[in-house]
């Protein structure tokens, strides 16, 4: 996850203690120390979903799946990652809300310490349950837009969810909780990023987090409406250009990419030309902190079933599951060559990531598509969209690398 | 010991019960073991989500291919799971509350 709005803009938020090891310069309530090195989890404590969205990593059902975490196994998976030093809990599904003791869940996880946060299509989201959820101690709600009211209805398979989405946006806010947009750009909806903003920012949301798409679940389906790289470093562009744009204006919204870290490089690249070599070194240092593509690391998954996945959206395959083991044993233990070498992997990374200048804030972007694009998980992210001479490839040592130009 | 299913089992030693929660759904997972080197002890290494074992061995060989030496592919649904009493997650959470949370929800 790279703030856009904290790297260009200076912006400063609750979350940038663990994305940028910032917690001492920053006037906001932090994340420290231990937990500063500990993985954000992201739990889908549940499969089904109320709605059937094409971009699914989850491949969410509508109707409940056998072997669901019952509430008091949640509970005990809840206290295994608190003692482990978690920081935070992202309640994700399916739909989250679609399990009835969810209010408990992040109740149980405010009181062992944890920072509940949910994910949520907003579609069920009522003021009651969100006044219900803030008094649990939720700290923070994203909801799911994939685009303005025809586009996002057609993406999420239901005439209406737009609407009833904005409804729990709404709500959320009336609630008081911090409220903020997940934002998946694909072909299908990058046109409408800068009026979802609009629409939303003029409606008070401050908080607004772009994803790339990644190949899991149903994600690997749609592969084809997929940006290009050129189409996605113009998408990256538009994001840091409206960042900028709403900051000069005095309206300081948050603004995060997540799902592609050749986007780390390319803010290096941006800043560079549009505000100076010593911005550019700021940024760059920043997000050396950060340490790049988190997968295996700084954030893991754990399934509705239990399954301990290296990021969300690689669900195909499993490290252990805490109904055998508590999480804290599964995640330490690199006997697991893979976990291993994913941890160590700039010394595995190949083709044109093994000599790109970017390969320690990078780190190879996302391993689920170099195994969709190559069968092989130190291959090159084909999304990677930077030229050759923002790598720093000498002409003569280019191989299949892109050679797009730059802005 | 016990052996809940007449699986391995004895009358000394700690005592052991079987888990037996699904671990996939619409797709077989498949239990994986990994050695790195012939001086070296077949390790438990996670598991693949498979609809086949020919499936299973290409993801697995994507996986671990670089790593392995050898890969075992076992079917979890015929894999059985023994945990010491007081280790399995549900065991920890409270043998009465496990088997129903506040809302009904039951252990598949």
């Amino acid at each position: 996850m790279i703030s856009v709005s904290k790297l260009l803009c200076g912006l400063d938020a609750e979350g940038d203690g663990l994305r940028y090891d910032a917690a001492e310069e920053s006037s906001k309530a932090q994340i420290r120390e231990r937990k500063q090195r500990r993985p954000v989890v992201v739990w889908n404590c549940t499969k089904q979903c109320n709605l059937y969205c094409d971009h699914c990593y989850a491949a969410a059902e509508t109707e409940p799946a056998p072997g669901e975490l019952s509430t008091a196994e949640g509970k005990r998976f809840l206290d295994d990652l608190a003692e482990f030093g978690a920081p935070v809990v992202l309640f994700s599904g399916g739909e989250p809300l679609a399990r009835s003791d969810l209010v408990e869940l992040v109740a149980h996880a405010s009181d062992a310490g944890l920072r509940p946060v949910l994910s949520t299509n907003g579609t069920l989201l009522t003021e009651e349950r969100a006044r219900e959820l803030r008094d649990a101690g939720l700290q923070y709600a994203g909801v799911s837009v994939d685009g303005l009211r025809e586009r996002n209805d057609e993406f999420r398979g239901q005439e209406g969810a737009f609407d009833r989405a904005l409804a729990g946006i709404e709500a959320s806010q009336t609630a008081g909780l911090k409220t903020g947009l997940r934002y998946t750009i694909t072909r299908h909806n990058a046109d409408d990023l800068e009026a979802i903003v609009d629409l939303l920012a003029d409606r008070g949301v401050d908080r607004f987090c772009f994803y790339h798409l990644d190949y899991g679940g149903r994600g690997a389906d749609i592969q084809d409406v997929d940006l290009s790289p050129e189409e996605r470093r113009e998408a990256v562009k538009r994001v840091c250009e409206m960042t900028r744009d709403y900051h000069d204006r005095g309206h300081e919204i948050e603004t995060l990419l997540v799902g592609n870290y050749a986007d780390a490089a390319y803010l290096v690249e941006y800043a560079r030309r549009e505000l100076g070599d010593e911005q550019a070194e700021r940024v760059l240092g920043y997000l050396r902190r950060n340490g790049g593509d988190p997968t295996g690391e700084r954030v893991a998954d754990v399934d509705y079933q239990g399954n301990v996945h290296l990021t969300q959206f690689w669900q195909g395959y499993a490290l252990g599951n805490v109904r055998d083991r508590p999480f804290g044993e599964i995640w330490t233990d690199e006997s697991n060559p893979l976990l291993r070498a994913l941890r160590e992997r700039e010394s595995h990374l190949q083709g044109r990531c093994s000599a790109c200048e970017y390969r320690d804030v990078c780190r190879g972007a996302s391993r689920l598509r170099a195994i969709a694009a190559s069968d092989d998980p130190f291959a090159p992210d084909p999304q990677c969209y930077l030229t050759d001479a923002e790598r720093g490839l000498a002409e003569e040592s280019v191989g299949a690398g892109t050679t797009g130009t730059a802005d | 010991m016990t052996a809940p299913d007449g699986g391995p089992g004895a009358s000394d030693g700690p005592e052991f019960e079987r888990v037996d929660e699904p671990r996939g759904d619409r797709t077989r997972e498949w239990e994986l073991f990994v050695r790195e080197s012939t001086d070296e002890s077949l390790r438990h290494a996670g598991s693949v989500s498979a609809p086949t074992a020919e499936v299973a061995r290409e993801q697995a060989t994507t996986l671990f291919g670089f790593a392995a030496e050898t890969l075992w592919l076992c079917p979890a649904d015929e894999t059985v799971r023994l945990v010491s009493d007081g280790v399995a997650l549900g065991d920890r959470a409270g043998e009465d509350e496990a088997s129903g949370g506040s809302d009904g929800r039951v252990e598949q």
